[in-house]
């Protein structure tokens, strides 16, 4: 067989399998996203509704802009934290040696952990009786020994974020300490004959060197917080209330704890938006690359 | 004067890393440990046990039967695995080495799809497993767990083949081999740390999933991570299991992820960091 029509052969199962394994589902939420169907009433979709079910999600339902809220503030401090928390353990670990070397290689154990597991760890680890991180926040903030964290809303949306931030930091330090690697060693030492002092260069040397691994690192976690559901599902259930409640959280209370398909399926589509956007800024750091036929 | 100032900023550098290593290590530990403690032990800050391997045992005894759930996930994570490595290799083959009409289009889809939320596609196959009979089977969170490895599978093995120099293909062809032929005992061989490294990468992603198994699994097929909810008793979360049930759910993970760890990132962030 010639190489012309091999070469869409070969690729042709694996596209097949990605269009009917999430293409489908996405344009087949976008079609239910335009009825009304109760699951609870109807085993049949219902009529068409046109935009009724975006409009009521942004018009009608508080808690869908709650939703969009916590998402929000969740996707801004867990980006912003694990960034910095990232750079600075990433440049701390970045020489050689044998205990940097080692605590490296542990870098990939929380991040090799189920997000499930992570929420259950983090919900143990809060527990108002036993949890060691809430004896430990007792014993050096007094006030805080008769909180419980996770019944507390504004205080289980901040634990959220530290089981995230915990959960992701490791990965996103391995991600920075490559881009580390990759600043040539002869521009800090440069700086350093120059009379420029550690942060200095780090500022002014290193940082503008490590934009592009920046910027793929906040993409990604941004993407990744935008959809978090597994950890929040484990850790508070998007309680106490709705002061936890992500998107995707929301979209699983509407879809398959009230069934309302049609609903569920509109503020999907939602989400998928901003997710559009940062996925077309991301493809351009993918292909940004050097050397691809 | 120089020298004792370098000696201090690497002795603070020392106590920062062992902050760091406490900061990621103590829920880990805190969590594995109580997966050894009698259930008396765990409701008690103690940090000195008598350890015992029971738990372990009696979260194999009915009601929770965690075996079955291990069963499971190792099942849905090989088969998904099995599945997606072979076409995913034919395809970064055929992405690596010919321009495609539509390439950019299919790309950009592939990795679109990574970055979906889970929960936008599980909808529509609820939907579709619960008119085909496939709810709560192993069958139906395979062919789900199939559009969640398939893109890393298909952008770690292109960029595994991407790094192999096309002249020992054409060397190769010029001495009449055919292009499958060069597929098969020239790529392949060359290719098969880098497809066994991406297996690898799947399979963890396919076994920590949780979504898709907490919404279309509610009984025969539950995996570990959502076999964890099992364990509830009038009196609380029985935390004694759910430790042990940990303990099966990532140790095995961190095995496999040792092995990979150099490739994580690469697989991670779909080639953009290298």
């Amino acid at each position: 067989m010639d190489d012309r029509r091999l070469k869409y052969l070969l690729v042709l199962p694996a596209v097949t399998v990605v269009l009917a394994t999430a293409v489908w589902p996405l344009g087949y939420s976008a079609l239910l996203s335009l009825r009304s169907w109760k699951l609870s009433r109807s085993a049949e979709p219902g009529p068409f509704i046109g935009l009724e079910n975006y409009l009521w999600a942004l018009q009608e339902e508080p808690d869908f802009l709650n939703a969009v809220w916590v998402t929000t503030v969740f996707t801004f401090w867990t980006v912003l934290l694990t960034t910095v928390i990232a750079l600075a353990i990433a440049v701390l670990l970045a020489p050689g040696g044998r205990l940097r070397l080692t605590v490296r290689t542990l870098l990939i154990l929380p991040f090799a952990m189920s997000p499930a597991l992570i929420g259950v760890s983090w919900r143990f680890m809060f527990n108002p009786d036993f949890g060691l991180f809430q004896a430990f926040f007792a014993t050096i903030i007094p006030p805080l020994a008769e909180v419980q964290w996770l019944s507390h809303p504004q205080l289980a949306l901040v634990v959220v974020i530290m089981a995230d931030v915990w959960g992701w930091t490791p990965f996103i330090t391995l991600v920075f300490i490559g881009g580390l690697a990759a600043v040539p060693g002869e521009t800090i030492e440069a700086a350093h004959l120059d009379g420029a002092g550690g942060w200095t260069t780090f500022r002014h040397v290193v940082l503008p060197q490590m934009t592009n691994v920046i910027g793929v690192a906040v993409i990604l976690k941004a993407i990744f917080s935008l959809k978090t559901f597994d950890t929040v599902y484990m850790l508070t259930n998007g309680g106490p209330g709705t002061s936890t409640q992500t998107l995707a959280h929301y979209v699983y209370v509407n879809g398959f704890k009230y069934y309302d398909m049609g609903y569920a399926s509109s503020v999907a589509w939602l989400m998928v938006l901003p997710m559009a956007v940062l996925t077309w800024l991301y493809t351009r750091f993918v292909f940004a690359r050097p050397g691809r036929a | 004067m120089v020298r004792p100032n370098a000696a201090r900023n690497e002795a603070i550098q020392v106590v920062l890393i062992f902050l760091v290593l406490a900061v990621m290590m103590i829920p880990i530990f805190w969590m594995g440990s109580a997966a050894f403690k009698y259930s008396v032990d765990v409701y008690q800050l103690k940090l000195f046990f008598e350890p015992t391997l029971r738990n372990f045992v009696e979260i194999t005894e009915p009601p929770y039967l965690i075996q079955e759930k291990f069963l499971n996930s190792t099942i849905v994570a090989t088969v998904t695995v099995a599945l997606a490595i072979p076409l995913a290799t034919l395809a970064a083959y055929g992405f690596s080495r010919f321009r495609l009409v539509g390439e950019k289009m299919m790309f950009v889809t592939i990795l679109a799809t990574q970055f979906l939320p889970a929960v936008v596609i599980v909808l529509p196959f609820f939907i579709m497993f619960r008119d085909l009979g496939l709810l709560d089977t192993r069958l139906g969170l395979i062919i789900v767990d199939l559009a969640l490895v398939m893109p890393f599978g298909i952008w770690m093995i292109k960029g595994f083949i991407d790094g192999i120099p096309i002249e020992i293909e054409e060397a190769a062809m010029i001495d009449g081999a055919s292009r499958l032929q060069v597929i098969g005992r020239v790529i392949l061989p060359l290719a098969a740390p880098g497809i066994v490294t991406a297996g690898i990468f799947c399979f963890i992603i396919a076994w920590n999933e949780f979504l898709f198994a907490l919404i279309l699994t509610t009984n025969e097929a539950v995996t570990l991570p959502v076999g964890l909810a099992l364990f509830k008793a009038e009196e609380g979360e029985l935390w004694h299991y759910i430790a042990a049930a940990g303990i099966l759910i990532m140790v095995p993970m961190w095995v496999l992820a040792l092995l990979i760890q150099k490739h994580f990132v690469q697989g991670m962030t779909m080639g953009a960091v290298k």
